[in-house]
């Protein structure tokens, strides 16, 4: 039986008249990491709050077996969360952040947050409002990265950081992080740099969740067919979903048609997930 | 127990500039004054260019000889005449002791959602109601004992200082060291306050609750909405419940504690004996008979949970 990390039913959030999250089924199976990407006010944001227990819900919700809304302090030695903004508290030092941590946090291994923040520049000496931006975000990463934690939240983790850090991050969340028995949930505008980690993928739209799909078989529906010259017409009799055309060959982008039919029109690849992203959200993908 | 010391520490830490800069530069400045008129200004200290003469009449000349001759003269009130003066050298530094209070109340529960810190507070296994207590706890009982730290230190610095002075003159230096009523005065300055405090309560409460829900101005907030509801109530209902159960609760129910206390005070030891054994006692005593006093624990009770639960939904 698949053990869940996150389950809900029927998870609903509003502002006033605004409905941010409607009836939602979110499910995280253990040692999977998914994706939730959605468009800025998809309810990305308002759905990993309620996960977290920042912020109340209508509906079921279990993290870990417990009520976040209720036990969100409990929760928190098994949980571990970056939010989209910058939140160390800009008065300490680094070195303060790591006390405080050490001492609250049962889980914290400080050892850890030292190698980590010693392959970096960041001066412990100094306080958090000094620190550039991407210093910041390193030091909140290397606090994150040395709880041992089950579940890992990250909403927008790389926001502000170059791309070599953003790739070494990515490099060690995969290598020296995450195991079989942890669970990762992360939310990225930068979809190409987290497609290759993820197990999984959910897309939001609108306070719903228009898919939710492992990789490999949402991977696998979507093929892209540069369609050799002549055969335009029979192309567009197997209904691509979007079409368009590159260097002068017209393109047709396909969902759950066999692929040797494809391959017969001209030469086939697959998509990478931010098209399929788009895809499925112009309304023709789904 | 780990979790509790490392919020308070991270308070004060925080808070160090009204907690600790504040009564230490405060008290700095009552010393350097002091050392500079001894030092520089030795006139001052020296006491010839005194006016009125009755001094000079009495042949002293110096604090040495003021000090000899208080002691011959009163050898019973001296020691107390002594510490009420350490008291009153080292009171600059308490005058902040309000403000230190009540703007870190303010800003408790505030500041933190301004900066979205909140969010990484709300990240670790520490519950709302810990962050709540530990935010009232500490500008409400460890200021006041971070600032009679302070106020020892100042008064043994001083007492030091100026028993070298009377040294130099020839005065008797031990009896600038009343030990006894110096530490007295210490105790019973902080169980007197911790009686005040008691009966504060809802009105400190009151303002971390400001702090908590206001998302902006959290000063007009704490300020203005009581001051509406009083202003209201006289306007319309003609009466003053609300103004008066603060003023209360701030400072009027020592009127009616130290009701009937008309002893005659003769010279400062009857003043810090009667300070040192009676008030703390008879404050306690009408405290815990007084409906006024346990209403208000209650207040401030409904008012904490009020701002626990505001914790629990803030980001």
């Amino acid at each position: 039986m698949t053990e869940y990390v996150v389950k809900s039913r029927g998870l609903s959030k509003s502002f006033g008249d605004f409905q941010a999250l409607k009836n939602v089924d979110f499910n995280v199976p253990l040692g999977r990491i998914v994706g939730v990407i959605g468009a800025n006010g998809a309810g990305k944001t308002t759905l990993l709050n309620a996960v977290l227990g920042l912020s109340s819900y209508e509906g079921d919700l279990k993290v870990l077996g417990r009520d976040p809304a209720k036990e969100r302090d409990a929760l928190m030695k098994d949980v571990c969360f970056i939010a989209d903004v910058a939140t160390l508290p800009k008065w300490m030092k680094v070195s303060e952040v790591l006390d405080y941590v050490e001492a609250v946090h049962p889980r914290f291994d400080r050892a850890k947050a030292m190698d980590f923040l010693s392959r970096t520049q960041v001066p412990l000496d100094r306080k958090v409002r000094a620190l550039s931006k991407g210093m910041t975000v390193q030091v909140h990463l290397a606090v994150v990265m040395s709880i041992e934690a089950k579940l890992l939240v990250l909403d927008e983790p790389t926001l502000g950081l170059d791309v070599i850090f953003r790739k070494q991050f990515y490099q060690s969340l995969l290598e020296e992080y995450f195991d079989e028995d942890r669970t990762v949930i992360i939310t990225t505008h930068q979809v190409e740099e987290i497609e290759h980690i993820l197990t999984d993928v959910v897309f939001i739209k609108g306070g719903n969740i228009v898919l939710e799909n492992d990789m490999d078989s949402l991977t696998q529906q979507f093929i892209e067919v540069i369609v050799d010259q002549g055969k335009e017409e029979e192309a567009l009799a197997l209904k691509p979903i979007t079409n368009g055309s590159t260097f002068g060959k017209s393109t047709c982008v396909y969902k759950n048609v066999d692929r040797e039919k494809l391959a017969s029109l001209g030469e086939t690849r697959r998509l990478g997930l931010a098209d399929i992203f788009v895809a499925t959200m112009t309304g023709e993908g789904q | 127990m780990n979790i509790l010391k490392a919020l308070v520490k991270r308070e004060i830490l925080d808070g160090k500039n009204g907690y600790l800069r504040v009564p230490v530069v405060l008290a700095g400045i009552t010393v350097a004054l002091l050392a500079l008129s001894a030092l520089g200004f030795g006139n001052m200290i020296e006491f010839h260019g005194m006016e009125g003469g009755t001094m000079h009449r009495e042949g002293i000349e110096n604090l040495g000889d003021a000090v000899t001759r208080l002691h011959e003269k009163e050898p019973e009130n001296a020691p107390a005449a002594i510490a009420v003066g350490y008291w009153g050298m080292s009171a600059l530094a308490w005058m902040a002791f309000p403000f230190v209070v009540f703007f870190s109340l303010l800003g408790a529960l505030y500041e933190e959602r301004r900066d979205k810190s909140i969010l990484f507070w709300k990240s670790m296994p520490v519950a709302d109601w810990q962050e709540v207590a530990v935010k009232l706890f500490v500008p409400v009982i460890v200021a006041p004992l971070v600032f009679l730290g302070v106020t020892i230190a100042a008064q043994i610095i001083i007492a030091f200082f100026l028993s070298v002075v009377v040294l130099f003159e020839g005065g008797p230096v031990l009896v600038m060291w009343p030990l006894g009523y110096m530490m007295g005065s210490w105790l019973a300055g902080i169980s007197m306050y911790l009686i005040y405090a008691m009966w504060a309560l809802p009105v400190f409460a009151w303002i971390l609750l400001v702090s908590a829900f206001s998302n902006r101005m959290p000063f007009m907030w704490a300020v203005l909405l009581p001051g509406v509801a009083i202003a209201m109530e006289n306007l319309f209902l003609d009466t003053n419940v609300v103004g008066s159960w603060i003023g209360m609760h701030v400072g009027g129910w020592m009127e009616f504690a130290f009701a009937g206390h008309h002893k005659d005070i003769n010279g400062p030891r009857d003043l810090l004996v009667e300070l040192l054994g009676g008030p703390q006692l008879e404050a306690l005593g009408y405290s815990v008979t007084s409906l006024h006093f346990w209403a208000g624990l209650v207040v401030a009770g409904g008012i904490v949970y009020a701002t626990i639960e505001k914790r629990k939904r803030a980001i």
